[in-house]
Parts: structure tokens; C-alpha cells; sequence
């Protein structure tokens, strides 16, 4: 595949081509087949990209030593971008960010101490050519794969980057590298900032917008968040007039934190009409690239997390975390049909004159439509009628966006105007099908005066003819538009999604509609037999409970551990696990432990429980460190040789954004009064994680278990999740099947549902739960367990679907 | 701290624009970064005079906002291309020749925002 491009859009093979791109984490979506699943859902809304970030610390986790095999093998997530047909956008770091643990940098790379990385020390630079080394390493692992699929046609270099001083040979250097590697297709980098940076160290210069970006914020009263994008045309003309204009990262979501507001509120706050916006405010401003960042959702499985988030990566994305479509999805779809329907990669902008409080618009010519494009928005918190010049009256909703058609030649007559909103066009030489969204207040003036209203009923429809040529425009109603799927050469109506093959999936007996223009309407009936219920709960049946932290048993025997010496941070104790296990032995003249840990600790003194807290705190975007001092006496220390453990939780690395990804984890100091040496022995993850045995005498840590059946087919598409809803114990990790797929931590608006990621699924599963308590809550022994043994976690399907061909 | 490169946020600084008033100064800043918030002046320090936030005061769209009236429950909008005059008073800083002009102040979303230039009145 041959990639260039000109100032107006990229061109594949010597044709124009209208990126519209969805970024895809498949370290959050794990396997292939969740990858295909995915990959369907955003090629039946209208994507023909997906953008893939490469997390360099998930394939390697020590030095020299790089795992592409089983769920971490990314040549079958990019083959099934290809079986797909979506074109890659790859973006392998090294840095990515992405709210990932370190933001995706190794944590053994981390550790050298003569590796700065990403050449920076806060906003200075520092060139580090072991760094380059290191990078020079994984780019030898990555762009390999990458070059064997013929499909990718965007490359990006490090991510977000800027230092005070701009040197360039860092982004020149991994241009280069890239390049020496057989990168062919165009290089960018996306500008965080939007101020042109490192626009002459690549081919195409990118930026990333977010308007949103604070939760407590209310873009529709602060409307002017949107001023970068309104003007973000000007910005890619001065930073490099010869490429098109490219939104790398577009806002179509945004990520929730430890402190958030909930997945709930951000996505009610961004509603659809912000997504919307976004979308055609970039193609009124010439945007021929952008890549909707996230359009679909995943989970911070395993310690995927950097400290900031919790498991949900909903991001509120058009497909969620669950896979499941959701409305902003359905918004996606119409505009990603509209700009199938008329090529829009040769726009330029038009003078027009006109001003309304509130009120955006942007005109643009169309050199290959031969129309132009009237693009309107209103930020008023009513519906507001614009009076344009042209004599119409548009009326548009509150913080809705239109786009009209001026003098656009179709088939059979021509529109001089409209206001009524395009879906979609299936067209052979001699004859198109416009269809259009119903609007009772939109209409549509044609050549001769004919005006059609836009309150119409499903599947109304008008038929133009002249000169042999045909066109029809039928109407639907913004409901079934929103069931309704664009196939190229067919639109399928009714169904929940489509696959590329056709194949239509419903989670209810359902009457398909079909049309395309030989054999116009066609119908079939889905008979839904694989499932009774698409939606379902109950309440799971606890089989087992356990205690399981046999290392703050008095006398366990941690011989085999590993000795560490006076510094005990995870860097130094080369642990990296979200667990940290530390044991040593304190005489009994100890009359008060200092200690600072991330993030959550607990220290137990002969089997008994001293201290259990949680010292995560952000304050402005930045970790706020906590030291805490417990006072001893005779009773704690009731030995003359006392033994210690320490657990602590490590919820991720910073992700190095604002933050540095240095920032210790694990014991971070930890000091006696009287001050003595301590010596300590470490191991990481919990013991169910390890192949010993469990049991255990000490009560803080128990397991309770729990198995489920699930049905299995393969015409099915199911998501399920526990929720913690009425969960009474204040933290737990999650396993399904032996494997960690979540952290809870009771907060105000953080996530009560886990969803049991279809990968990890069985036929037969089994749910560990492991209840991490503070004392307070445990009576007794008996108590305790018994209590565990009664508390209600829900199993839940969130949806189901069956599949048709 | 956020990582914003310096030389990006002295663009908000418009060269020139430091005065020497009846005891204090005022300067000129002009948002070409991108669409935001203040939630807080932190101070203004000229030389070796500071200023702390009942010193300041911000003039933009003819509204005068006393320094200390701007917090995160109260943070004012600082819109893309909107300018503003900062008015610091309560002792005199500037100096015939260069002038160092250090300005901190809140961002809701990147926390502390610290600007730091040179002038020369």
C-alpha cells in the first residue's frame, strides 16, 4: 500500500481517503477474538481506521526479554484490523501514556540509573543514549510486526512530547530509527499543545484536542472550550502548510479517576451532542484525519492501571468497555456515513460573512462535490432559529451542530438548500438513494422550488428523475437511524450491529429490513432461540471462604524470599506487582515505627493487625506523600524478637505525563525510634497468585469463591460483569479463573460493576474474590467468615445478542 | 507541576507591556495557548518585590476581578486570544533597563501555572 498525501488528505494507492479512525487498546481488550469483536462494531459504524498505541511494558517484562505470544500477540489483533478492513494508525511509543502503568515504559528501564526517560528531567532536556538503546531494542521487536501488515498507514513517534527548549534531536533521531527500520508510510507526532511542535521533525504535523477535560466543568455554559478547535485550521496551516489537517487524538470520551465523578456522570456531562460537535466543527475546518480517542472502551486488567485510574477504561467511548454500542456510538455512525456518502477530502474554506451570539458556522467549498458546505452550531441553551443570509431560517437545537448542503447536484434534481441531516447514500451510475434523518422543523429546498419537509414517517420517500439518472431520498426517524447500518452497496435496518459479512446480530425476535438498490426493501425475520433474557441478574452463591495471608502468620517461614537492602521501594526491590510483601524481625525497645508506602499499607506485628491505610491522595494533579508514624509498646511488641510484615498495594506507577513515572511505589522509607537497621525480606502478589498453599491462620486477608456456568456459543455475543453494588467490605481483588481482572476499593462514584472479560471466560468459572479488611470490621475469626460467607455479589448479563447470518 | 514547556507559557506575556504605576506596576497577558481557566493568582513577583493575591487585581472584557476573588470555586474564564491587565499595587518594582517578572497562578485542570519573563521598561 502506497501512502502520500498533499495539504488536503491522505491519498492510498493515488486515492483520496477520509480518515476516520477509533482508537483501540488490545492490552484492554485482551485476544483476538475481543479484537475482532470490536474491530466488526467500528467498520459497521463507519470507522475504516482503528488506531493502535503498542504498550511497550506489557510485552516486556524484563530486560531482553519481549512476549508476543498468546493474548499478547499483536499480529492477530492486526490481522484482524485487516479481516477487518481497517486501515492501522500505529503508534508504538516508546512513550504512550494512554493512563497506563509508567505510561507504557518497562519497569526494568525505569530502574537504570543512567536511562532519563524520554530524554526529559521535568521540562528540561537531557539526551540519554542508553534510553536510545532501549528504544532502539523494542522498535527492533515492534516495527517488524507492524511492517508485516500492509494496512498501516500512519506511524506516530513518541507521544504528547515538549521539553523548554525544543531540541529536535531526540524526534529526529526516533524519525530515523522508524525509517531504518522500513517504516514507509507517513510519520507524525501528536502535538499536545497545539502550537506547531515538532511539526519540521515529521511528515505530517498532528495535535490532540480535548475541550473537556475537567468533570466538574459544564462545557455547555463554558462553551468556549471549543475556541482551539473552531480555529484549529489556522493552526495546521501555520505549523505546516503542504499536510492535511489531522486531529490524532479527537475527543470522544474522557477517562474517570480514583476521586472521579463516575463513568455515569462524564458520560451524561459529554451527552451526544458533544461528540457531535467535535466531529463536524473538525470537518468544517478541513480535518480530513482524526481518530475519535477512545471509540472503544476497556479494562485495566492485571496491573495494566498507572495510579491514577481504577479498572473501568469505559472512557465513556462509543463502544464500551463491555463491547456494547452506545449512543454516542450511534451519533459516530451517522457522521462517519454522511462523509462515506460525499468525499470529503478537498475542502477548502469559503468566506462568510455572518454573525449570531452563539452561533459557529464555517463555510466550505467542495472541489469534488462541486457544492458547498454550510456548517452551523448553536451553544444557545435554547433552540434557536438562524437567519442566514441566503433568506432561510434554520432552526437548531441547543449545542447541536448541522450540516447543510448548498447547490449540491444530485442524480435527479438538485438541492439548493437543506437543513435536514444526511444518513446515508448507496448510488450506482444511474441511480442514488438518499436517506435522511426525519426533523419536523428541518427542511430541504430543491432546484425548481420544490421544498420536502423533514417531518416524515419511516421509509417515506421521493423519487427525482431527469436525464435518465434517479434519485430517491427515504426518510428515517432518528430511532431507527440509530439500528440502521450502511454496507457500502446495502443499508440493514433493525439490527443491534452487523458484521462485515452481512450477518446481523439482535437481542430479540426481530423483522431485518434490507435495501439496496437492485433488489430495493427485502425482509427476514430473527426468531431469537439461543437466550430468553438479553438482560439478567442473580445473586451469586459463595461456596468457599478462606483466609489466605499465611505470611503475617507468626513463624511463616519466608527464608526463600528476597533479601533487600536499606532501600525498600519497589525500584529497589525490583518488584513490581501491585503487591508488596516485606517481613523482618524488630526487638521489643521499639517505641514507634515512620513509614511512607504507596498506596495502600498495612502492618502487622506478631499476626496482629498495628496499622491499615490508604495513603493515595492526589492534590492538583499531583501524588501527595504521606508519612505516618505508629507508636509500639510492650503489649505489640510481646516478644524480645517481634516479627513484621508489611502488605502494600502499589496502584501504579504515575503515568508520567505531568508526573514523573519515577515516583516511588512499595515501602517507600520506613525508620524505628530508636533507630535501628532493619532488615527485610520481600516477595511480590498475593499467595493465591502463587502456587502455595494458602491457608492461613491471620484473618485480614480472605478469599471467598465462588463458580458459574456460562453459556458459551458461538451465534451469541454476551457481556457479563459482578457487581459490588451491596458489597459491605471496603476492598477486594478480583479473579476469574486465576486471573486479576479487578480492583475494588469502595468510593463515592468509582466503579461497583467488574466486567468478566469474555477472553478469561469458561464454560465453568471460577470467581476468587480476595477481601482485604481492616480490623475494625472483624469481631472474631468465626464471625468474620461467616460474614464474608453472606455477602451479596451479584452475576450479571449486561447484554446479549444473537448472531444471524 | 505541569508539563507545559516554558517557552510556550511566556507567549501568554505580551513584551513591552510592563508599567511603572504610582506604587506597583501592570503588564498585559494575552491567552494564545488555548481555552482555559484561573482558579487562583497565586502571586506576582517583579525584582524582588511579591505580590500576593490581595495585591493583584485582573482587568479583561472591562471587568476588574480582585485577585483574591478568584479561587477554584470561583475561577474566571481566560478564553482563547482574550486579553487582560494585571495591576499588582502596595510598593514599587520596576526598574529602569530589565525587569524580572516571575506570575503564578492556578489552572483547575494542570494545577500550578508558573510564567516567567523578562522585560525591559
Amino acid at each position: 500500500m502506497n501512502v502520500t498525501y498533499d495539504k488536503y488528505s491522505l491519498m492510498v494507492d493515488g486515492s483520496r481517503v477520509f480518515i476516520k479512525s477509533g482508537a483501540f487498546h488490545y492490552f484492554r481488550t485482551p485476544g483476538e477474538k475481543m479484537a475482532r469483536d470490536r474491530f466488526y462494531k467500528m467498520k459497521a459504524g463507519g470507522y475504516n481506521t482503528v488506531d493502535i498505541y503498542f504498550n511497550w511494558n506489557y510485552h516486556s517484562p524484563k530486560l531482553g526479554e519481549y512476549d508476543f505470544s498468546g493474548i499478547k500477540d499483536v499480529r492477530k489483533v492486526l490481522q484482524a484490523a485487516k479481516d477487518a478492513g481497517l486501515f492501522i494508525i500505529a503508534r508504538p511509543g516508546p512513550f504512550i501514556n494512554a493512563e497506563v502503568n509508567a505510561g507504557g515504559l518497562p519497569f526494568w528501564l525505569l530502574k537504570m540509573e543512567d536511562v532519563i526517560p524520554r530524554n526529559r528531567i521535568g521540562t528540561e532536556y537531557k539526551y540519554s543514549p542508553k534510553y536510545m538503546e532501549y528504544i532502539s531494542e523494542w522498535y527492533d521487536q515492534i516495527i517488524p510486526i507492524i511492517n508485516e501488515f500492509d494496512n498501516v498507514i500512519l506511524f506516530q513517534i513518541e507521544n504528547e512530547y515538549a521539553t523548554d527548549t525544543m531540541e529536535e534531536d531526540y524526534m529526529k533521531e526516533l524519525y530515523k530509527m522508524a525509517r531504518d527500520r522500513g517504516i514507509t508510510c507517513p510519520i507524525f507526532h501528536n502535538d499536545a499543545y497545539f502550537a506547531g511542535l515538532w511539526a519540521d521533525c515529521v511528515d505530517i504535523y498532528a495535535l490532540d484536542l480535548y475541550p473537556y477535560i475537567n468533570p466538574n466543568q459544564n462545557w455547555r455554559q463554558d462553551n468556549f472550550c471549543f475556541d482551539t478547535l473552531d480555529n484549529v485550521e489556522d493552526i495546521f496551516r501555520s505549523a505546516k502548510e503542504s499536510s492535511p489537517p489531522f486531529i490524532a487524538e479527537m475527543q470522544s470520551g474522557w477517562f474517570d479517576k480514583w476521586d472521579g465523578s463516575g463513568y455515569k456522570h462524564i458520560r451524561e456531562a459529554l451527552g451526544d451532542e458533544h461528540i457531535n460537535i467535535m466531529t463536524k466543527t473538525a470537518l468544517s475546518q478541513g480535518v480530513t484525519i482524526f481518530n475519535h480517542y477512545m471509540t472503544v472502551g476497556g479494562t485495566n486488567w492485571d496491573d495494566l492501571a498507572c495510579d491514577e485510574v481504577y479498572t473501568s477504561y469505559e472512557f465513556t467511548a462509543p463502544i464500551d468497555e463491555f463491547g456494547v454500542p452506545q449512543s454516542n456510538f450511534y451519533k459516530a455512525k451517522e457522521i462517519n456515513y454522511f462523509i462515506d456518502s460525499f468525499d470529503f477530502t478537498c475542502t477548502e474554506p469559503k468566506d462568510f460573512e455572518f454573525y449570531q451570539e452563539n452561533i459557529y458556522s464555517k463555510l466550505r467549498q467542495d472541489n469534488i462535490n462541486h457544492c458547498d458546505w454550510l456548517f452551523l452550531r448553536n451553544l444557545n441553551s435554547e433552540e434557536t432559529n438562524v437567519a442566514l443570509p441566503n433568506g432561510k431560517v434554520v432552526k437548531i437545537r441547543p449545542y447541536d451542530m448541522k450540516i447543510c448542503p448548498i447547490d449540491l447536484d444530485l442524480y435527479g434534481c438538485k438541492i439548493e438548500f437543506s437543513d435536514i441531516e444526511i444518513f446515508a447514500r448507496i448510488k450506482n451510475e444511474a441511480e442514488e438513494a438518499i436517506f435522511l434523518i426525519s426533523d419536523k422543523k428541518a427542511k430541504m429546498y430543491l432546484d425548481g422550488g420544490t421544498i420536502i419537509s423533514g417531518e416524515q414517517k419511516d421509509f417515506n420517500n421521493y423519487i427525482f428523475e431527469r436525464n435518465g439518472k434517479k434519485t430517491q431520498f427515504i426518510f428515517l426517524t432518528k430511532a431507527l437511524a440509530d439500528k440502521s447500518w450502511f454496507m457500502g452497496d446495502r443499508i440493514i435496518f433493525n439490527a443491534d450491529y452487523v458484521l462485515p459479512n452481512g450477518a446481523v446480530a439482535v437481542d430479540k425476535n426481530t423483522e431485518i429490513a434490507y435495501f439496496d438498490l437492485k433488489y430495493k426493501f427485502g425482509k427476514k425475520n430473527c426468531i431469537v432461540d439461543a437466550f430468553s433474557n438479553s438482560v439478567e441478574t442473580k445473586n451469586l452463591h459463595i461456596s468457599d471462604v478462606e483466609f489466605c495471608s499465611p505470611e503475617i502468620d507468626n513463624d511463616y517461614n519466608y527464608s526463600g524470599w528476597k533479601k533487600i537492602g536499606e532501600k525498600t521501594d519497589a525500584f529497589s526491590c525490583d518488584i513490581y506487582d501491585e503487591f508488596i510483601w516485606y517481613k523482618s524481625k524488630i526487638p521489643n525497645n521499639i517505641s514507634e515505627i515512620t513509614l511512607s508506602a504507596r498506596h495502600l499499607f498495612a502492618v502487622y506485628i506478631n499476626g496482629k493487625e498495628v496499622i491499615n491505610r490508604n495513603s493515595y491522595k492526589l492534590e492538583k494533579l499531583q501524588e501527595v506523600p504521606e508519612t505516618i508514624s505508629v507508636p509500639l509498646n510492650k503489649k505489640i511488641l510481646s516478644k524480645s524478637e517481634n516479627e513484621l510484615t508489611i502488605l502494600v498495594q502499589n496502584l501504579g506507577f504515575d503515568k508520567g505525563f505531568s508526573g514523573d513515572t519515577n515516583s516511588p511505589r512499595g515501602l517507600v522509607s520506613f525508620e524505628t525510634s530508636p533507630q535501628i537497621p532493619v532488615e527485610f525480606y520481600v516477595r511480590d502478589k498475593l499467595s493465591i497468585e502463587h502456587t502455595q498453599k494458602y491457608e492461613s491462620e491471620s484473618p485480614y486477608l480472605a478469599k471467598i469463591s465462588a463458580e458459574f456456568d456460562v453459556d458459551m456459543r458461538e451465534d451469541v455475543f454476551f457481556a457479563k460483569y459482578v457487581s459490588f453494588e451491596n458489597f459491605r467490605c471496603r476492598r477486594a481483588t478480583i479473579y476469574l479463573n486465576g486471573v486479576k481482572i479487578g480492583r475494588y476499593i469502595k468510593r463515592r462514584n468509582v466503579q461497583e460493576k467488574f466486567y468478566l472479560i469474555n477472553e478469561f471466560l469458561k464454560p465453568h468459572n471460577k470467581l476468587d474474590i480476595v477481601v482485604w479488611e481492616k480490623e475494625r470490621n472483624i469481631k472474631s475469626n468465626w464471625d468474620f467468615k461467616s460474614d464474608l460467607k453472606n455477602v451479596i455479589i451479584l452475576l450479571g448479563t449486561y447484554k446479549k445478542c444473537q448472531l444471524f447470518k | 507541576m505541569v508539563i507545559v514547556p516554558e517557552f510556550l507559557i511566556r507567549r501568554i506575556y505580551q513584551k513591552g507591556s510592563l508599567k511603572r504605576l504610582e506604587n506597583g506596576a501592570s503588564l498585559n497577558l494575552k491567552n494564545v495557548l488555548g481555552p482555559g481557566f484561573i482558579s487562583g493568582f497565586n502571586y506576582v513577583k517583579i525584582n524582588d518585590v511579591t505580590y500576593e493575591a490581595k495585591d493583584v487585581k485582573f482587568i479583561t472584557n472591562n471587568n476588574e476581578i480582585a485577585g483574591t476573588d478568584v479561587s477554584e470555586e470561583n475561577p474566571i474564564a481566560f478564553r482563547l486570544g482574550q486579553t487582560g491587565t494585571l495591576v499588582m499595587t502596595g510598593s514599587e518594582c520596576v526598574l529602569d533597563g530589565n525587569n524580572k517578572i516571575i506570575i503564578e497562578v492556578m489552572n483547575p485542570e494542570a494545577g500550578k501555572v508558573q510564567l516567567s519573563v523578562e522585560d525591559v521598561v
